[in-house]
């Protein structure tokens, strides 16, 4: 098992910058996912690590040792791609001896290689067809077979299953996390999906325009966003500006315009300064009588979505909040009512845009 | 460990450019200089003896351009007319075979693409001798005529033959982009316009013409090029009484006249290529202005 | 609506009669027996076919032709196929430029070419004594017929298959051996099966360059028709419509059958 290590990697194509210095470590066995908006330079990074792309900058290290220049070929590395890459004049079987010959495999070994690999991916009786006459999830199947019967240092993934339907995708997150895991292979995933990247990964790097804006599970990710553009490309959000009033322990007073609310944060903004809460629209309640620490506002707008309801909500200072609430609450338009929002569910992010 | 420069290989990765070295090779030598000594050639003295007599002069193009008697100007403007007419003839004939063999859901549409490929596959010496024992004076076509007691026709050793047998020669190269174009139109589209009211004349000059401008501008390009160059079909078809430029090239050459020879070949391809820049840019508007 | 329907079949009727009737009546009057074809026709012979292969001048025309299209088409496939390769997968800026010098020879008018590629062998000294300057002629025109088919073929295949046989472990000659080669190898044949019909067919290179006292099969026809007319030229160029057709039959069987197994 293998320890991947990104150290201030760049890659500039000419003028263009794709990646613009990440760094990242990623653990013995463990499943990394790269997310991020079309653009942001995730296939680049992958790209880099399996070396068909030659950092302008940085380094790349397999446990230690470097590879930054290495050609793909000297890696050894498995790797899954959007389209699947099977040679098309080469049957199942011969698409998956063809790594083991590489690697000059002796015969027996070969055979029983891709038997088991076979198994593990349920298609010991298509081995001798060739990969147009398979479906596109067996297709996928193969290309993940063909990656990880050569027993990889690392396995990569650019958006393997962004070309499945939504049924066979859902399935096939399945598929692969536990395959993962029972090979215990490092692994580097690229999607755009939020879904697929929250339930497949150990750790989720959120990537923007080049640059990483944050590295943890799903959890912190969704509740401790660390900038706006991560809040706002997971989930649903709501974002509250105001002035720093002060600190209660580890909870930070943020002053906005229709009051002043508690927040955590993972950076330490100055008194006085601004700053931007994050509240998800779950997170927040509403009650027709007045509570402690609610504040008023009135219901704008209110739609059914079948297990919830969504309402805007008007604040005193004219702020639009959309609050989440089970479908069991029931207030109509034009109800004034009193949203608290909880503390321990605000959250200061860094906001550029502010 | 120093950040790698951006030209770095990683170690094993041969040269990329020496996979282009083979084809630039070639072409420079038998391409780029030929036609750069062929440049040099056309400012050289004539003569009848050797090659070229010592000196530069521009007594070539001035003798092809500013002749008294405007024989090679004529010539020129022969061949360009020549050019155009069998463009537009090809661009008239191809046109209603390119859009049936585009449209066409008959299981024959392989028999019939082959049908249109086919004669490139057969030798332009070929295929201009079909003509010459369809047209020569005692051929199939005058042959029955006299049978049926009618006057014979000149048919050949004149503009009509050559000009026919080109067309023929030339049609394949204006039918397949003509294909390709219409291939590339929604048929929906003239479905759309008939639903708004434009009978079939009108859907094909306000739809389906534009439309396949691109087609249509490879094509006659394309003929345009090869019907300026022609000099087998001419010379055949013309048999010495059809004057093409190329053919008068190759009679300079017999006479040894190189510099001569090499002025008139070059400034026909720069006419060529003149008129071939003139129509881009004339049916690159009108493909503008019906966009 | 009707009535547009049929004329334009009869249109294309027509053009399909036209493509096709010089070429038919060549064949027609290579069987024909008497020396000028008349309709109706005056009895089937094969007498123009003795004279043909009775002819020495013929044959060894023929045989040059024969020759000199295989070499054209195999040193073609060494420069084609590298420059096609070059061209869709590593070309940087250059890379229209590159494309138009390959197909340069396309491009220009085949006539011009011969010239300044006789003009250059004066030059430089080979002249037509030899049959080199010929077969590099000849060479030179197959080169961009051959380049676009590679290129179409290799735009059909996906780059990351490529890729894949890298990660794989495959070096960049072992994945172009395995993979690109084995998935090119229709376009590469055709490409060949081009080369040979374009130089097996040419006219106006050989013409101009083919070396004193040698002639190609096409070019012995040529001259034929300029002085004479002889239905020995018919067989001739039915032969010739045989060969290229034997040709094309072979690749199909080839590449045409094998290319359907994926
Ligand atoms: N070969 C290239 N030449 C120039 N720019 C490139 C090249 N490859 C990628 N880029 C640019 O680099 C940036 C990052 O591209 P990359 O493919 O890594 O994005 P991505 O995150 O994988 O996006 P997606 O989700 O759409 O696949 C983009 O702006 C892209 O335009
Ligand atoms: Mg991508």
């Amino acid at each position: 098992m293998t320890k991947l290590k990104l150290d201030g990697l760049q890659k500039h194509y000419g003028t263009v910058a794709a990646v613009k210095g990440i760094d990242l470590d990623v653990a013995e066995g463990e499943l990394v996912s790269l997310l991020g908006p079309s653009g942001c330079g995730k296939t680049t990074t992958l790209r880099c690590v399996a070396g068909f792309e030659l950092p302008t900058g940085g380094r790349i290290t397999f446990d230690g040792n470097e590879v930054t220049m290495l050609p793909p070929e000297r890696r050894d590395i498995g790797m899954v791609f959007q389209n699947y890459a099977l040679f098309p004049h080469m049957t199942v079987r011969e698409n998956l001896r063809f790594g083991l010959e590489m690697r000059k495999v002796d015969a027996a070994s070969m055979e029983r290689r891709v038997a088991d690999v076979l198994g593990m991916v349920q298609l010991t009786s298509m081995e001798t067809r060739y990969p147009r006459q398979l479906s596109g999830g067996q297709q996928q199947r193969v290309a993940l077979a063909r990656a990880l019967v050569i027993e990889p240092k690392l396995l990569l993934l650019d958006e393997p299953l962004a070309n499945l339907d939504a049924k066979l995708r859902d399935e096939m997150r399945f598929f692969i996390r536990s395959l993962q895991k029972r090979v215990g292979i490092t692994t580097l995933y690229v999607t755009h999906d939020q879904a697929e990247a929250m339930v497949m990964s150990d750790r989720i790097v959120v990537m923007f325009d080049g640059l990483i804006h944050q590295v943890g599970g799903a959890r912190d990710i969704y509740d401790r966003p660390a900038t706006r553009q991560v809040a706002s490309f997971i989930g649903l959000s709501n974002f509250v500006t105001g002035r720093v009033a002060g600190r209660d322990g580890s909870l930070w007073r943020l002053e906005t315009s229709f009051g002043t609310i508690s927040c955590g944060a993972g950076i330490a903004p100055g008194a006085g300064s601004p700053a931007t809460a994050m509240v998800r629209p779950e997170a927040i309640d509403l009650s027709a009588a007045p509570v402690a620490g609610a504040f008023p506002g009135r219901v704008s707008e209110r739609f059914f979505l079948g297990n919830l309801v969504d309402y805007r909500i008007t604040m005193s200072d004219g702020t639009l909040l959309q609050v989440q609430q089970p479908a069991t609450a029931a207030f109509a338009p034009g109800d004034e009512v009193h949203a608290t929002l909880p503390a321990e569910r605000a959250w200061l992010v860094r906001d550029d845009a502010a | 460990m120093t950040a790698p420069s951006p030209t770095a290989r990683p170690p094993g990765v041969r040269p990329r450019w020496l996979l282009a070295a083979p084809v630039l090779v070639t072409v420079a030598a038998l391409i780029v200089v030929p036609y750069v000594n062929i440049l040099v050639m056309s400012f050289r003295v004539p003569s009848t003896t050797k090659p070229y007599l010592p000196g530069f002069t521009f007594g070539n193009y001035t003798k092809a351009l500013a002749d008294p008697d405007f024989f090679y100007f004529e010539l020129l403007f022969d061949t360009l007319r020549l050019a155009l007419t069998i463009t537009f003839l090809c661009l008239v004939v191809a046109y209603p075979v390119a859009f049936h063999l585009a449209r066409t859901t008959s299981r024959w549409k392989g028999v019939l693409y082959a049908l249109v490929l086919s004669p490139l596959l057969v030798g332009v010496v070929i295929r201009s001798f079909g003509w010459i024992i369809l047209l020569a004076n005692n051929g199939l076509i005058n042959q029955s005529l006299k049978a049926w007691g009618m006057a014979p026709l000149p048919l050949m050793y004149n503009e009509f033959g050559v000009v026919l047998a080109l067309v023929h020669v030339f049609l394949p190269f204006m039918i397949l982009p003509l294909m390709g174009a219409i291939q590339g139109i929604d048929p929906r589209l003239e479905e759309a316009a008939r639903s708004l009211g434009a009978g079939p004349a009108k859907v094909f000059w306000r739809v389906l013409f534009p439309l396949s401008m691109p087609g249509v501008q490879s094509g006659c390009i394309l003929v345009f090029v090869l019907s300026c160059g022609a000099y087998v079909t001419p010379a055949l078809l013309g048999a010495g009484r059809v004057h093409t430029m190329t053919t008068e090239v190759i009679t300079l050459l017999d006479q040894f006249l190189w510099p001569f020879g090499a002025a008139l070949a070059l400034i026909l391809s720069v006419v060529g290529l003149a008129a071939v820049a003139i129509y881009a840019r004339l049916s690159g508007r009108l493909m503008r202005g019906l966009a | 609506m009707k009535g547009g329907k049929l004329l334009l079949g009869a249109a294309v009727t027509s053009v399909y009669v036209f493509l096709m009737l010089p070429i038919a009546i060549v064949v027609i009057a290579s069987f024909n027996s008497g020396k000028y074809l008349k309709f109706p026709p005056e009895g089937f012979s094969l007498r123009w076919y003795a004279n043909f292969f009775g002819s020495q001048p013929f044959m060894d025309a023929t045989l040059l032709s024969f020759v000199l299209a295989v070499v054209a088409a195999a040193v073609a496939t060494v420069i084609a196929v590298p420059a096609a390769l070059y061209y869709v997968r590593h070309a940087g800026r250059w890379r229209e430029t590159f494309r138009m010098l390959t197909l340069a020879p396309l491009l220009l008018p085949e006539i011009l070419t011969a010239i300044a590629l006789l003009f250059f062998y004066y030059q430089i000294g080979i002249g037509t004594k030899s049959a080199l300057g010929l077969y590099l002629g000849h060479v030179v025109i197959c080169i961009p017929f051959f380049f676009l088919q590679v290129t179409s073929a290799l735009y059909n295949i996906s780059p990351s298959l490529e890729e894949a046989a890298r990660s794989l472990g495959a070096t960049s000659w072992t994945s172009f051996r395995r993979v690109t080669l084995p998935l090119i190898k229709p376009g590469v044949i055709n490409g060949a099966l081009f080369a040979f019909i374009i130089s097996f067919d040419n006219v106006s290179i050989s013409l101009l360059l083919k070396g004193v006292g040698t002639t190609t099969l096409p070019m012995q026809v040529f001259d034929y028709l300029r002085w004479d007319f002889d239905p020995t030229t018919a067989a001739a160029s039915t032969v010739s419509i045989a060969m290229t057709l034997g040709a094309v039959i072979l690749v199909d069987r080839l590449v045409g059958l094998r290319a359907m197994r994926y």
